[in-house]
């Protein structure tokens, strides 16, 4: 775990980098605002319509199929380190895997989730 | 085969020693084969399915009811495949699965389940254009996860077949996405299944935390001196174990899922989840209960005792104001699983041979009550289609249809438990087993509350005869709406059939029990010994 405490210390000089770049134009700008400059900027005009639109269920798909197909690879790190241990049963038992997955990621392509009309 | 042939070229090509893997899984991949039939048949159905019915040249065909028909071929092959399994005794997959004549029992009458619940939910799928092939591979595929249920024989074997199951259910509880009531339903099953499903996961590393052992069997020889002080946490992870396997079961303090989901997922779904999955969760209760914490009974005999007294008592008293015929059968299955929960209490194999029969039997009036609540209604010159909804629904249903209201009377009095019929005998048989092993308490109030309970039963009878439909005398009535009568439509063949042998059954289970009694007994002494 000890090798952990350098990635620890360079999360903290990161963030303390990122805050000190971010304070320093806090400092040094001149900062005047009005009204015209905090409104919302949609190229150049007043806002048309409300700005709340029906939410694209491509979205939501996309973000469950990225989280099935991350298990996927969560379960072949794993497999893939260990391999020359598990030999030939374990090569197939992933196969098996992966051609269940497989023909989930069929199913959804035929039912058109990964089009993007 | 494939393995002996990888058994060869791993001898030649690599130089490790894992025959071991291949010599050990040799037999498992035999004994699981009907569940791994049913896997690859689900898959393939699932191919064809999507491939199908996204075809423009064949113009979107609606594939539901040929799906059906095929899951249906593919549920016969399994139960034909595991009936006849030679190898019928062992423990497989590093101890995580077992099969005895207990599982063999339970996944025949899951699978039996499985069978009669799609097929009468096909007429009602058609006529309601329920046109999602979806349905039948969830329900196929929850059916692959209830056969592991049965016979898992590990917490993590367990858990994973109930969060499969489960997640299947979350599914097809939402399935009608137009619908308020379903999209509701299925959220509100999400949630309280998630819920109960962390308690029960809870448990299972509590005893682990304490133990270090998740085999029932292995639990069981650890867990045989009672008493010892280390043992407190596991007595805890035990309780909540019980609580989560309570909330599946809807038995009453944890009920509460229960009258909604069964109300607003669709009919044929709500058929499924009242048939299937109380057998392969009772089953599991039942072999973890009775394998695993046998020597902890006192406390969980307590819980168990009172959740019965609490269901059998709400589930009859609940289901007397309910006008709404599924929320009505909710209550009253809730009340069933109390009369269930009996045959648990009494630790004795009398008490789970009697459980078994009444949870055949149950499930038998069951598939009667939901192939006739599946079938559409009409009315005349109007055409209108709809949905039985209200118990009044059946109103009149003596003079338009007699046939099919001498069967549902007979069904309700045979839930109801009177005399001559099969609900009567599994009823009395669980309580001469807890009379048998000292409950007296459990068997009074079971025989009060199947009392109490006949009224709202006999009052659907009282319905179809003597009342005319919405309150106004039939005379007026006929008056009123000139020819408009509501009857139900034509029955198809599909639900005609296991209408009928389910009444069969109902009827002259009287004559012949003893087959089912012989294998109820088989299977609770496979638990019990």
């Amino acid at each position: 775990m000890i090798e952990y405490l350098g990635i620890l210390i360079y999360f903290i000089v990161a963030g303390a980098l990122a805050l000190i770049i971010l304070g320093l134009s806090f400092i040094f700008a001149t900062r005047k605002a009005d009204p015209e400059k905090i409104s919302a900027y949609e190229c150049g005009f007043d806002p048309f319509d409300d700005a709340r639109s029906r939410f694209d269920i491509q979205f939501y798909l996309v973000a469950i199929l990225f989280i099935i197909f991350d298990l996927e690879v969560t379960f072949l790190f794993p497999w893939a380190l260990t391999l020359n241990k598990t030999g030939f049963f374990g090569f197939w038992s992933m196969m098996v895997f992966l051609g269940i997955l497989t023909i989930g990621f069929l199913y959804e392509w035929r039912k058109g989730a990964l089009d993007w009309s | 085969m494939l393995f002996s042939f990888n058994d060869q070229l791993s001898k030649n090509l690599i130089p490790y020693d894992f025959d071991f893997n291949l010599a050990l899984f040799d037999n498992d991949f035999k004994v699981i084969s009907p569940e791994l039939f049913l896997v690859l048949s689900t898959i393939s159905l699932l191919v064809y399915g999507v491939i199908g019915s996204t075809s423009q040249k064949k113009n979107y065909p609606i594939l539901v009811s040929n799906l059906a028909w095929l899951a249906q071929q593919a549920i016969f092959f399994t139960i034909i495949l595991i009936s006849n399994n030679p190898l019928t005794h062992g423990v497989i997959f590093y101890n995580s699965l077992v099969v005895d004549d207990f599982t063999l029992f339970f996944k025949i009458v899951v699978l039996c389940g499985a069978f009669f619940s799609i097929l009468i939910s096909l007429d009602y799928i058609k006529k309601e254009g329920l046109n999602l092939f979806e349905f039948i591979i969830l329900i196929l595929l929850s059916t692959c996860s209830m056969l592991f249920l049965i016979s898992s024989l590990d917490f993590i074997s367990m858990y994973l077949a109930i969060e499969f199951q489960s997640l299947c259910f979350y599914v097809m509880a939402a399935l009608k996405r137009n619908s308020e009531f379903s999209t509701e339903a299925g959220l509100k099953y999400f949630l309280l299944g998630a819920f109960s499903s962390g308690i029960l996961l809870f448990g299972c590393s509590l005893i682990y935390g304490f133990t270090g052992v998740t085999n029932f069997s292995e639990l069981g020889k650890i867990f045989t001196y009672f008493g010892e002080p280390g043992l407190r946490g596991c007595e805890l992870g035990m309780i909540f174990i019980l609580v989560g396997f309570l909330f599946k079961l809807t038995a009453v303090p944890f009920h509460m899922w229960a009258p909604d989901v069964y109300e607003g997922a669709p009919t044929s779904v709500t058929a499924f989840f009242s048939i299937a999955p109380k057998v392969s969760v009772l089953a599991v209760f039942v072999k973890l209960f009775f394998s695993g914490f046998y020597d902890f009974m006192i406390p969980w005999q307590t819980v168990c005792i009172l959740s019965s007294l609490a269901s059998m008592i709400w589930g009859s008293l609940a289901a007397m104001s309910q006008n709404k015929i599924k929320r009505l059968l909710a209550f009253s299955s809730i009340g069933h699983i109390g009369y269930m929960l009996i045959g648990i209490c009494c630790g004795t194999v009398e008490g789970l041979q009697a459980l078994f029969i009444y949870l055949v039997i149950y499930i038998v009036i069951t598939v009667n009550l939901f192939a006739i609540v599946l079938t559409p209604l009409t009315r005349d010159f109007t055409h209108s289609l709809q949905r039985v909804k209200y118990t009044t629904d059946f109103a009149q249903l003596g003079k338009t249809n007699t046939i099919l209201a001498i069967t549902l009377t007979v069904t309700m009095f045979s839930i109801a438990g009177i005399p001559p019929l099969a609900g009567f005998y599994s009823k009395a048989y669980l309580f001469f087993a807890a009379m048998s092993s000292s409950q007296y308490l459990l068997a009074l109030v079971g025989v009060i509350t199947s009392v109490i309970s006949c009224f709202y039963y006999i009052r659907i009878v009282k319905i179809m005869y003597f009342e005319a439909s919405s309150g106004a005398s039939y005379a007026e009535q006929k008056h009123r709406m000139g020819q408009k009568e509501r009857r139900f439509s034509h029955i198809s063949k599909s639900t005609s059939i296991p209408l009928g042998i389910t009444f069969f059954i109902i009827l002259f289970f009287m004559i012949y029990p003893s087959p089912l009694y012989l294998a109820c007994h088989k299977a609770a002494l496979a638990i019990c010994l």
